[in-house]
């Protein structure tokens, strides 16, 4: 498998390469959708972090859960959460990752659920192309290969936790 | 009616062909089909795909934006590519009716509405990223006509975003959506908002009418005719704007105020046309082709030499161009006085043989120049359109 940050000169037929929405194609057991990361302050120099956000659907009759993930990029990828602490919106490594039941869709969004990545190798500016692989049980890993970066200031995550570098 | 290139066509057409091709994910699908009970107006959408740009052999939407930008200072070709890359995702989207990727208001992904969005690139871009030699042939900066009164919050501009929808809605949440995009590599210049008729107000076919009364377009190549291939899109250049065009923005003031003391006969004399029907002063209906040489029993020419039709006709051999001007109206003065104008967008295939000629022209004797002042004047090249995997003006910026 090859890791690699492509800039660009990407097909857009594959921007969505894991699901292809047509009636003659069986849906695949997790089908990913919609999936980009954000560029931001955070994540436009080495070192630094962002998320990733996709809807997750759960064709398979097991329960799946994602456990992480894997990035040439990012010197780690973990799934988080965001959750409520002393009135403040934390960020946090999300225990036994996120469970979709079967026939269940699952949203990451920012304010929410994520795969996070870490300890950046590169900088994600807008308009980057990046590949991650995101590490499932219950079902076979899935790589997004044209996974667009979405210019996305402000939010309402702080991300101070005290075990990220930044 | 089936278009002969079949632009129009319903959401769920274009949904599903969009479908084909990028692999449109579950929930923005599921969303648009959750509006199951779209109205006439949310479920037209026109295709993105194609060799031409969308938005401009359309019938014209009932409100736009145009908004141009500078680039940032040091951005690449590579930051151009990147650029590009976003938009032809967002546009995608968007003329399908569904939200764009990280949109922060999917919600108001209501429906098509007729969508469109174009890209084009001022001659200041080409200069700026040191790729003059590909600018193509008959993009030009205008030359200042004695009648001009620009100002730069209306003019110029690196590269343009012209956005526009049958719903104002649909038209804010697609602009903003794309200008976010932008951020990263460019400022926003100007923007300039405008609007014509409701979709529905007038049949299939007739002309919009302007803030003075005027027919305007007329004149224009028919839509879907191998007259309007000839006028509008370049045949000749490099593979980005082969199938584009090449847009004269003006924005055009209207002096309402003095317009209106004119009487009906007046002004039909100013344009050489009854503004009532449209149809030239030797004429009795829009279509009837005006006859310049007809005189009246006293001997005077019919259609006044001064007359707008009369300056702006083609005496030369291929000034012709195609016009799509929406109206803008801004705040009325303590006074008044209405505000209001056009945004003139005029699209050829080579501005300097048919745009320029016909204005030096206008700019010399056309009696119409009393009430209208141009305060605002851009040149762009639009590139072709995109299908399957491309990225719009791919090419140009490798």
């Amino acid at each position: 498998m090859v890791f690699m940050k492509r800039i660009q000169s990407i097909a857009l037929a594959a921007l969505l390469p894991v699901l292809v929405l047509t009636g003659c194609v069986q849906a695949p057991a997790v089908e990913i959708s919609n999936p980009w990361v954000r560029a931001s302050e955070y994540s436009d120099h080495v070192g630094g972090m962002t998320g990733v956000f996709f809807e997750v659907k759960n064709n398979s009759s097991e329960t799946i859960t994602l456990v992480g993930g894997a990035a040439e990029i990012a010197g780690m990828v973990e799934i988080h959460e965001i959750v409520m602490n002393g009135g403040e919106m934390v960020m946090q490594k999300k225990a036994g990752g996120i469970s979709i039941e079967p026939g269940q869709t699952h949203v990451l969004e920012m304010g929410g659920d994520h795969v996070m990545l870490m300890n950046l190798n590169e900088a994600i500016v807008a308009g980057d192309v990046l590949f991650v692989t995101l590490d499932f049980e219950g079902a076979e890993d899935v790589t997004l290969t044209d996974l667009v970066a979405k210019p996305s200031d402000g939010g309402d995550e702080t991300y101070h936790d005290e075990n990220m570098d930044h | 009616m089936v278009s002969r290139r079949g632009f129009l066509t319903s959401t769920a057409t274009a949904a599903a062909s969009a479908a084909v091709g990028l692999g449109v994910g579950a929930a923005a699908a599921t969303q648009v089909a959750a509006n199951g009970s779209q109205t006439a107006t949310a479920s037209r959408a026109l295709v993105f795909e194609g060799p031409h740009p969308m938005g401009i052999e359309t019938p014209i939407q009932a409100v736009t934006n145009m908004v141009a930008f500078d680039i940032l200072p040091g951005t690449t070709l590579k930051d151009m590519q990147r650029w590009m890359f976003l938009l032809t995702d967002d546009i995608r989207r968007m003329s399908s009716g569904e939200p764009v990727l990280a949109d922060p208001a999917p919600e108001l992904a209501i429906g098509a509405a007729r969508f469109s969005a174009y890209v084009g690139f001022g001659p200041s871009l080409f200069r700026k990223l040191s790729i003059e030699e590909r600018m193509p042939d008959g993009l030009i900066d205008l030359p200042g006509f004695s009648i001009d009164a620009l100002k730069d919050e209306f003019s110029g501009g690196d590269v343009l975003i012209h956005v526009a929808a049958d719903d104002p809605v649909v038209l804010s949440h697609g602009v903003r959506n794309l200008v976010r995009d932008s951020l990263p590599f460019a400022t926003v210049r100007w923007n300039q908002a405008g609007f014509a008729h409701t979709p529905g107000m007038v049949p299939e076919g007739v002309t919009h009418r302007n803030l003075m009364g005027q027919v305007d377009g007329t004149a224009n190549p028919a839509l879907e005719t191998d007259d309007f291939d000839d006028v509008v899109w370049v045949k000749d250049g490099p593979n980005w704007i082969k199938g584009g065009t090449l847009l004269v923005f003006r924005r055009i003031a209207m002096q309402l105020d003095t317009w209106d003391q004119l009487s009906s006969v007046g002004k039909g004399e100013v344009i050489g046309r009854d503004l009532k029907e449209g149809a030239p002063l030797t004429g009795s209906k829009e279509s009837d082709l005006p006859d310049f040489e007809a005189r009246s029993a006293a001997g005077l020419k019919v259609i006044p030499e001064f007359a707008h039709i009369r300056r702006a006709s083609n005496s030369g051999e291929g000034e012709r161009i195609f016009r799509r001007p929406f109206s803008y109206e801004m705040p009325i003065s303590k006074e008044g006085s209405m505000d209001v104008g056009l945004l003139w967008c005029a699209y050829q295939a080579n501005i300097e043989k048919q745009y320029l000629p016909m204005q030096l022209r206008l700019a010399e004797l056309d009696l119409l120049n009393r009430w209208t002042l141009p305060i605002g004047s851009a040149t762009f090249a639009i590139p072709r359109g995109v299908s399957g995997d491309e990225v719009i003006a791919e090419g140009l910026f490798s």
